[in-house]
């Protein structure tokens, strides 16, 4: 790299460099188990990305949909699709 | 930001902000054990032989695609955020297995973390896990005072080079296919539920070496496919007069699960999760009763009542997984859209 910054430990292995195209936690958000939130305060960043780990699931009898979501300005709306087959799901905003 | 520090790249994209809680990395971790969802199976044979051509054949699991494995991963990271956990697969490639995390449980101090992984294989995929330092063992040997640290306003650390904080080199978002199988789903009484459907590709910036890559990528879709037959006869065989009826019905179970397809590559599949066959097989001399069965196996009171005694028989408490008849719909999908995943490197974290 001509310019940027490396970070080396006491040994001298790199362990971040601006090379890297890294994420930014930016917040965990919580939707529970068939109930539609909307979340605000959400950090904005000119990039940003949204996973989605469904927490507990997944019994074989019901048929355990994620939440769905739309992140807009500071807002992340989520949605259950079903009222009572939504199972918990936990978002992860990140940004870069 | 008024205060701190923050550091973007060429792209003019964030690298560090001090304002932000950073992940970093927690460890590496292998399986505990090994399960699979057991098959439910069974049916009920009443006087089968009573007429000559009554069908006897595939009342078992023949013909069905066979599972994929579960692997069971206890990470030792006690807080209410889970870990965000990267698979490192057992082989990549376009003939590598798909692979996804399926369960994410906090179970006491612990998180449990359950890997599918389409085919069985004699390898083992390898978690990297990463968390917030608050969740990190922030243990430092004598000395190792060297590297790079930032704090948020409230004095709280939000990146410590020492503890290898989590360096991206791609991601974006993936869709799962639709169904699972697509086309015929059987003949007679051969079933046909592979998974066929064509993997979804999507690609992330190029790297040198596919087998250094791990992902993130949590399982969101799902599949549900099945497959009924019926068939009834009733005559004079051997100076008797004879009737019979079976009725059939096969269904598999699919999870999403994913694959580093080449060095800038990703794709989603499914893999056969849990799988099903029950039927009902009866068959008289004296009198004529001809179809009606499959009415009763697929909404009725003898599919309710072989489930329940196939699913109460303790399998699925022997396998260490949750019961079910894993039939919760039929032939459809749920929660493909919108996955997201993030690409590392396992040489960055060995």
């Amino acid at each position: 790299m001509s310019h940027g910054l490396k970070i080396f430990d006491s040994s001298g292995n790199l362990t971040f460099s601006t090379v890297d195209s890294t994420w930014t936690l930016l917040g965990v958000f919580t939707s529970n188990a068939d109930t539609s939130t909307t979340h605000t305060g959400v950090p904005i960043m000119p990039t940003r990305i949204v996973t989605r780990v469904m927490v507990d699931q997944i019994s074989g009898d019901d048929e355990s949909y994620v939440h769905t979501f739309s992140l807009s300005g500071s807002t992340l709306t989520t949605t259950a699709p079903s009222a009572s087959e939504t199972v918990k799901t936990v978002f992860m905003v990140f940004g870069k | 930001m008024a205060h701190g520090l923050l550091i973007k790249n060429e792209d003019n994209e964030v690298l560090i902000d001090s304002d932000y809680i950073h992940y970093h990395f927690l460890g590496k971790y292998t399986h505990s054990s090994v399960t699979q969802v057991p098959d439910v199976s069974g049916g009920g044979d009443a006087n089968v032989d009573a007429g000559g051509n009554s069908p006897n054949e595939n009342k078992g699991m023949q013909n069905m695609p066979s599972k994929g494995e579960i692997y069971v991963y206890s990470v030792p990271v006690n807080g209410a955020n889970p870990p965000m956990c990267f698979i490192k697969p057992t082989s990549t490639g376009s003939s590598a297995p798909f692979t996804g995390i399926v369960l994410t449980k906090q179970s006491g101090t612990n998180w449990e973390i359950r890997v599918f992984q389409s085919t069985v294989t004699s390898a083992s995929p390898v978690l990297y896990c990463f968390s917030p330092l608050s969740q990190v063992s922030t243990t430092t040997a004598s000395g190792d005072d060297y590297g790079f640290k930032t704090f948020n306003s409230s004095g709280v650390v939000t990146f410590d080079s020492r503890f290898k904080p989590l360096r991206a080199v791609g991601g974006g978002n993936i869709t799962s296919p639709g169904l699972a199988h697509t086309g015929s789903t059987g003949s007679g009484w051969t079933v046909s539920l592979s998974v066929n459907a064509s993997s979804v590709s999507t690609s992330f910036t190029s790297q040198s070496s596919a087998s250094d890559l791990i992902y993130y990528c949590p399982s969101l879709a799902h599949a549900c496919q099945q497959y009924t037959h019926e068939e009834d006869d009733s005559g004079i065989f051997d100076w008797e007069s004879y009737a019979w009826a079976r009725g059939d019905i096969w269904w598999c179970f699919y999870r999403s699960c994913f694959r580093i397809a080449s060095t800038s590559s990703f794709e989603a599949n499914y893999g056969v999760y849990a799988r099903g066959h029950i039927y009902e097989h009866k068959g008289d001399t004296t009198s004529v009763f001809a179809g009606l069965i499959l009415g009763a196996l697929t909404g009725g009171a003898y599919f309710a009542a072989i489930l329940a005694t196939l699913v109460a028989a303790g399998s699925f408490t022997g396998a260490n997984v949750d019961g079910g008849n894993y039939l919760p719909y039929e032939n459809s999908y749920r929660n493909t859209s919108g996955n997201a995943f993030i690409i590392s490197k396992a040489s960055y974290y060995d």
